[in-house]
């Protein structure tokens, strides 16, 4: 492990490959800990419980375990449709040690759009967590129909008052939506429970389908897009804000998705030093600490 | 506001409950956990239809020894240590209770109810343990139904030195006191006491008193990092006497022998009886006959 980049980690879905080869490459490459795509562990050729192993033997530690959809705001037979599935990945987010359950705002036109509503299940989400020992970071989509940028989805969460649920900021969201970073001083930093960093190509994302597209297949690494100076700021406020949890890249990129794992987490390793110690001047480990 | 979902006041008792209506443990040594309760004065006085399960009891108190092989497996993962494997609440209308809780968001926990047995909801609470909710103890009660009265034994001894249920304690995960604290005060509506209100001679962590005020619930973190074992229980039953120094006094007669060490020995306000079996103790605390 390097330990000039702990606090920084990879996400499994940037790497193409096996379960195993990208936690090998994600160690190799000197990161620490991993946000887990439910995708990459249900899809484990040897189930989820040899996914399970492969990450508890891969010595990385799981920063999160992602993503549950279109969660709140819906009634009847869809409401509990969504409790269910919810559970379910609360047992998978349980069984790889995952201390977070990341959730995202809905993009249902069957949800309602009311805050309290919202809110209402929200709580509910975090109660069915909290047994576990989980906590649920929820996240502003960009496209999300009601919530759709971290001020609104901060509403929602300090409406809900639940001390296991708290808001993830993805930084493609934000630069997206143009929402203005000094909004960050509104919220408790204590019930900030993940930051996901990743950056892209343009400046301009005017409608949600632009967002969506470039959000799958064009995101790049903090420091290699158009947004680099933004991104510094935002991670230099959560710093000074007091902020000390994790930070993930959350990078989709179909180009990454086809090269040798080893050259996408150099890029990877070459990002998290510059937040590191060009970014945020984290004083260097001593030697053999 | 959806029309099929209940709006849900902030009521002071949302259950209706009313005290405790048992206690659980789940072991493969049923015997050997049946001694330590009978030194402690509770009596076998009813065994269940169907499973391999008894109901000791003293006074008010209930307890449920559950030797069942499907249950007691979760004694087995603790090195064959007894667990606390449920709390019995009484509330008003028990079907009413499960539901508010799971639309809340708590997890339905399993029925093993057979054929003319009661169906019992319950809900999962911390670890492996279940909350059940019994509406049935007044003119009627769960035991006359599921339970077979043991012949010749007096079905409700007395308690030794007028003691009853205080509470039960509940070890938590480093930094977890407001997760717990939210989850009582949601479901059952318990409240916090604070911090300088405090009873016995265990006093650590977080304190909360049932809306019934018929019983207290306490919550206790590691003392630091390196003593969480990353598992969270309920660790022990506590129980009200109006005298300790009598109630020890009575319990040493009967064999059972108490931590007496310079940090924690019996006093007026409470003692803490010798781990049996590696983890069945019993805290006892003042209080006063009401």
């Amino acid at each position: 492990m390097d330990r000039r980049i702990a606090g920084f980690g990879m996400d499994t879905i940037t790497l193409a490959g096996p379960l195993e080869a990208r936690l090998a490459a994600m160690r190799a490459g000197g990161f620490d800990q991993v946000m887990l795509g439910a995708r990459d562990i249900a899809g484990h050729p040897g189930g989820v419980p040899a996914a399970v192993a492969a990450v508890r033997a891969s010595g990385l530690r799981p920063t999160g375990f992602q993503v549950l959809r279109d969660f709140e705001g819906l009634s009847g037979h869809l409401h509990a449709y969504k409790v269910d599935i919810a559970k379910g990945m609360l047992r998978m987010c349980q069984a790889l040690g995952s201390p977070v359950l990341l959730a995202c705002s809905s993009t249902s036109r069957h949800a309602s759009q009311d805050l309290e509503a919202i809110a209402r299940d929200l709580r509910k989400l975090a109660t069915l967590a909290l047994p576990l020992g989980i906590r649920i970071a929820y996240e502003g989509l960009s496209w999300g129909r009601t919530i759709n940028e971290f001020t609104t989805a901060w509403e929602a969460v300090a409406l809900a008052d639940c001390p296991n649920l708290g808001i993830g900021l993805d930084s493609f969201h934000i630069f997206a939506a143009k929402t203005p970073i000094d909004a960050l001083e509104e919220i408790d930093p204590r019930r900030i429970f993940l930051v996901q960093l990743s950056d892209f190509m343009w400046h301009e994302t005017p409608t949600f389908e632009d967002r969506m597209t470039t959000a799958r297949t064009f995101r790049v690494f903090p420091g290699e897009g158009v947004h680099s100076e933004a991104l510094a700021d935002l991670v230099l406020r959560l710093h000074a804000l007091g902020y000390r949890g994790d930070y993930s890249f959350e990078v989709f990129n179909d180009d990454y998705q086809q090269l040798p794992l080893e050259m996408v987490v150099q890029r990877a390793q070459r990002s998290a030093l510059w937040l590191a110690e060009d970014v945020l001047h984290l004083p260097r480990p001593l030697p053999g600490a | 506001m959806s029309t099929d979902r209940e709006a849900l006041p902030d009521l002071p008792n949302p259950l209706g409950l009313e005290g405790l209506a048992f206690v659980e443990y789940a072991t493969l040594r049923p015997q050997a956990l049946g001694q330590v309760l009978e030194a402690m004065g509770f009596l076998p006085v009813a065994r269940h239809r169907s499973r391999e399960v008894l109901l000791y009891r003293q006074g008010d108190m209930n307890l449920v020894v559950n030797a069942n092989p499907d249950d007691a497996r979760a004694s087995a993962t603790e090195d064959g240590r007894p667990v606390l494997s449920a709390v019995g609440f009484r509330v008003q209308d028990a079907r009413l209770a499960q539901a508010r809780c799971l639309e809340l968001g708590a997890w339905e926990a399993p029925s093993h109810a057979r054929a003319m047995e009661l169906l019992i909801p319950a809900i999962h609470g911390p670890g492996g343990a279940h909350f059940f909710f019994v509406d049935r103890w007044r003119d009627f009660s769960i035991w006359d139904i599921d339970f077979v009265p043991i012949p010749g034994v007096d079905p409700r001894p007395a308690a030794v030195a007028g003691s009853r249920f205080f509470g039960v304690v509940q070890y938590i995960g480093t930094q977890r006191g407001p997760d717990w604290l939210a989850f009582y005060e949601r479901l059952f509506g318990f409240c916090e006491i604070p911090d300088d209100q405090r009873f016995g001679v265990l006093p650590a962590g977080k304190l909360m008193r049932s809306p019934c005020s018929g019983f207290l619930w306490q919550l206790v973190e590691p003392l630091g990092p390196d003593d969480d074992d990353g598992r969270e229980r309920l660790q022990r039953i506590a129980i009200a006497a109006p005298d300790v120094p009598a109630a020890v006094a009575a319990l040493r007669r009967r064999g059972v022998q108490f931590v007496d060490a310079a940090q924690l020995r019996p006093d007026d306000r409470g003692a803490l009886t010798t781990p049996q079996l590696g983890s069945v103790s019993f805290e006892l605390v003042h209080l006063s006959a009401e």
